[in-house]
């Protein structure tokens, strides 16, 4: 009797154990959790416009981290920017992307998102997604960190190619030809012409 | 009965401090004002993940970015208007069918590829594929593995080539085919001869059919494409750049596969 609730004791001590690592949310599930809201504000069509742009923003906001991605962008050139121009680039990098990814986002009407596996290491992550766009499906992973009990995504992985080492790749040979100075002109310019002329895509 | 009582707080101790832990460290983080990142003292410009980060050689820049320049004229006024056209005459599921058709084409040059790399499971998937999409599939019409999910990945020689050791090389951008390395040009090659369309061994097709088939594949593909390469070129500070580092990354995850 005395070791059978001994080992009740110690069977429920191992069951407490464990919960803590299911505690938190998992990394999928919070992706699926941005994902789907994005996939309904855009289902939604009583919110156009501005409006809805800025509430895609504060979505997309909220499970990014911009800074992250920004000194991953830069990589060894971070190091020897001054303070300042790091939060010009983070700042400019935040809006390029913005402006870049939400007329693409908004395209989207149809498309069915599945999430695959995820793999936690630590405090990072990564999850496999697909999104099937007609007959097609392109698998998208997100790289992941851990912050605070929320996971954020530092990268991108569009088949099979991260698009923070992309970036890393062009901005690193831009800044080596033109310096910040040059880098930061184009930056501007290019979110000017993208906010001119909004994405006008979809079957074109 | 004390001892156990005492045992189960401890556990209860041990199971909850994990769950305590990040909240503590949050909160004791909390007066920092700036974003999610506050918290972090990794070192984000350096990943062990970058150490096997590609450096891509392209010493005939120049030469590439007149091609780039070439392709993308070829693309803007000759392939797109037609793909536009031809979509608006013709109905989805066909376009869709002929796509398939000519992915089944390709089944082939996969086998063989596959083969060469001794994947044996990719080999027999591809094969089982390629017959019941040609026989049951209407010649490769329908594609009938497609709601299974599981999707054995293509194979070329020039993965071929890199599973076995060959590094990229340098990058090539081709007319009218786009991005390669000079790798993948031997690959291209080799791949010719064993794909159906192109192969001399069953060769009734004479080269201009064969690029006349070739055109028509990619007609085909840019008539279900999005605009992919339109918000590229959009979105880019220097779209060449883009393409060249998303061409080398894409190959080599498919050598490493």
């Amino acid at each position: 009797m005395r070791s059978l609730q001994r080992f009740l004791i110690v069977a429920a001590g191992l069951v407490l154990l464990a919960l803590p690592v299911q505690a938190g949310p998992s990394p999928r599930e919070q992706v699926q959790q941005t994902i789907d809201q994005v996939l309904e504000v855009l289902r939604n069509k009583a919110i156009t416009g501005q409006p809805r742009r800025e509430t895609l923003t504060r979505l997309i906001r909220a499970r990014f981290d911009f800074t992250i991605m920004s000194q991953r962008t830069l990589g060894k050139y971070w190091k020897e920017a001054s303070a300042q121009e790091q939060a010009r680039f983070v700042a400019l990098f935040s809006d390029l992307l913005e402006a870049s990814y939400i007329g693409r986002i908004e395209a989207y009407s149809d498309e069915t998102v599945s999430y695959l596996a995820e793999r936690v290491e630590g405090d990072m992550a990564e999850v496999d997604t697909t999104i099937r766009s007609g007959n097609i499906d392109i698998p998208i992973n997100y790289r992941l960190v851990l912050e605070h009990g929320q996971w954020f995504v530092y990268d991108v992985i569009i088949e099979e190619v991260s698009l923070i080492k992309n970036y890393r790749n062009s901005y690193g040979e831009i800044v080596r030809k033109e310096g910040y100075a040059g880098l930061f002109v184009r930056m501007e310019e290019k979110i000017r012409e993208l906010r001119a002329a909004p994405g006008k895509q979809g079957k074109g | 009965m004390t001892f156990a009582r005492i045992l189960l707080c401890l556990m209860l101790l041990a199971a909850l401090l994990p769950v305590a832990r990040p909240s503590l460290a949050a909160g004791g983080e909390a007066s920092v004002p700036s974003g999610p990142t506050a918290g972090l003292e990794r070192d984000w410009t350096t990943l062990p993940d970058d150490e096997q980060e590609l450096e891509v050689w392209d010493p005939l820049e120049p030469f590439n970015r007149s091609m780039f320049w070439f392709n993308d004229k070829l693309y803007v006024y000759a392939l797109k208007p037609v793909a536009r056209g031809y979509r608006a005459i013709t109905p989805e599921p066909v376009r869709e069918s002929v796509g398939n058709f000519f992915k089944n084409l390709k089944a082939p040059v996969s086998v063989v590829n596959s083969m060469l790399q001794g994947k044996v499971i990719n080999t027999l998937d591809e094969f089982t594929m390629f017959l019941v999409n040609s026989t049951l599939g209407l010649g490769g019409l329908f594609d009938l593995q497609d709601e299974h999910g599981r999707r054995p990945t293509p194979e070329d020689f020039g993965q071929t080539l890199g599973h076995y050791g060959t590094p990229p090389g340098f990058y090539l951008v081709l007319p009218v085919i786009g991005s390669s390395n000079s790798r993948d040009v031997v690959g291209l090659v080799a791949d010719s001869l064993t794909a159906p369309v192109s192969s001399p061994i069953h060769g009734k097709l004479q080269p201009v059919e064969v690029a006349g088939l070739k055109a028509y594949d990619t007609v085909n593909g840019l008539s279900l494409d999005k605009d992919t390469y339109e918000a590229i070129k959009r979105e880019n500070l220097d779209p060449y750049l883009f393409v060249r580092n998303a061409y080398m990354q894409q190959r080599q995850a498919r050598v490493d596969k």
